[in-house]
């Protein structure tokens, strides 16, 4: 029974749920801090979402003017009020509620196509070998990184796609949402088509799409170019 | 936001007690924040990494980062200097944390460790988890490294995971656990 332990607790790690309570033993609880540690690993996961530090800060200045700072030592929050303040955003984050605006689908406001000027082309590159054509089947992405750059690359009924992997907003590494097929950014909580075009975006102004790179299959290789490394 | 605040710190040097070359940053021993406000902005980033490294979650660092918040700006001092205010954060961190994993788990899983020496950088260990995740991963055997990397680093579904691999999604769940099984043994006898 206790055996379910660690398998339940990771399930709920990598969906990205509030950790649920449980009576793990040493090595139970060894096993869960290094899913912890691998999770908290991931590229460019644990930045603060934008609207969580904004409302945190409303609630606080609610709890300033409410109680201003005391010459004594105030009672401590307990962590039920906080809860309760942060309910709906838990809630949300733990279904994968997307609150960001979807961007409307209407013909004048069509986010620009990003194959024309969208394609990054280095000065000088060279085709790099990112993985094996047999490991990427249909419907499927992958990351690379190159070092110089890195991005995503999928496979679609037409082909091999490539796209850069940093937010065309401020540069933050976008990280695969395999599940939902998209790519998505921990800063500002925009996400992008494996295809490269906003889909969803908090922001005032739309982030362009992401820039597509060149990719190709040769010999049973997935080639991207990218610049030629520097000596 | 915080990239611009350390850029202002990095400009006002202050007076420098431990010279600490990583980061790049230098503590400004002398100076004090206006406000709470400014005690916010300036360190509600870190708090939340530091909170997000030890429980690997947003939701629940979510909670954590604001429980800190709530906790100690009430009763600080606003005369209190910047690095005593992160150590008190700190602090707060530490206890906040650990009630949460006695309050869920019935024990300490992951602590916050107060006795780092001031550093520039109030939450050292996050710039460390690549290492040292690279560290524990290296000493895996290629399936077992390639399953973790695909379903914690890269967040495929155990489905694609299994895809990726070539391997039914039965024989990816058993090719899970015993990789995380085999990294938590590795890592306990590679740290402490």
């Amino acid at each position: 029974m206790s055996r379910r332990i660690v398998p339940r607790f990771v399930e709920g790690l990598l969906r990205g749920q509030p950790t649920a309570r449980a009576r793990p033993d040493d090595a139970e609880a060894q096993e869960m801090r290094t899913a912890i540690e691998l999770r908290a690993a991931r590229l460019g996961s644990d930045s603060p979402r934008e609207e969580f530090v904004t409302d945190l800060h409303r609630r606080l200045a609610g709890a300033m003017a409410e109680h201003p700072p005391a010459s004594g030592r105030a009672p401590i929050g307990t962590r039920r009020q906080v809860v309760i303040g942060t309910g709906l955003a838990a809630a949300s984050a733990a279904t994968g509620l997307v609150v960001g605006r979807v961007l409307p689908r209407s013909d004048e406001q069509r986010p620009p196509t990003a194959t024309a000027d969208g394609v990054l082309e280095p000065n000088t590159g060279s085709w790099h070998t990112v993985g094996a054509g047999a490991d990427l089947s249909d419907g499927h992405a992958m990351t690379f990184d190159l070092g110089s750059v890195r991005g995503f690359v999928h496979r679609t009924g037409s082909g091999l796609r490539a796209v850069s992997g940093v937010c065309t907003h401020q540069g933050c590494s976008l990280w695969l949402d395999a599940a939902a097929q998209q790519l998505r950014c921990p800063c500002h909580s925009t996400s992008f088509s494996l295809d490269g075009a906003t889909l969803t975006h908090q922001l005032p102004i739309a982030p362009p799409p992401l820039p597509h790179l060149q990719v190709r299959e040769n010999n049973g290789a997935i080639e991207v170019f990218a610049p030629t490394e520097e000596a | 936001m915080t990239a611009r605040d350390n850029e202002v710190r990095r400009l006002r040097p202050g007076t420098v007690r431990t010279p600490r070359s990583r980061g790049g940053l230098q503590p400004v021993t002398d100076a004090a924040y206006p406000d709470w406000d400014a005690v916010y902005r300036d360190n509600v980033t870190w708090v939340y990494r530091l909170m997000y490294g030890k429980v690997g979650n947003q939701p629940d660092a979510e909670d954590l980062t604001a429980e800190v918040f709530m906790t100690a700006l009430r009763p600080m001092r606003v005369s209190a200097t910047v690095p005593e205010v992160r150590k008190y954060l700190r602090m707060t961190a530490r206890t906040v944390l650990a009630a949460y994993w006695a309050d869920r788990m019935g024990r300490q899983i992951t602590t916050i460790d107060v006795d780092v020496p001031e550093a520039d950088d109030p939450a050292p260990e996050t710039g460390h988890a690549h290492d040292t995740v690279g560290r524990l991963l290296a000493h895996l055997p290629d399936n077992y490294r390639r399953i973790l990397e695909l379903r914690f680093l890269q967040s495929f579904s155990i489905r694609e995971a299994a895809g990726q691999m070539g391997v039914s999604v039965a024989n990816a769940k058993v090719l899970q656990y015993r990789a995380l099984r085999m990294a938590a043994q590795s890592g306990q006898e590679g740290t402490r």
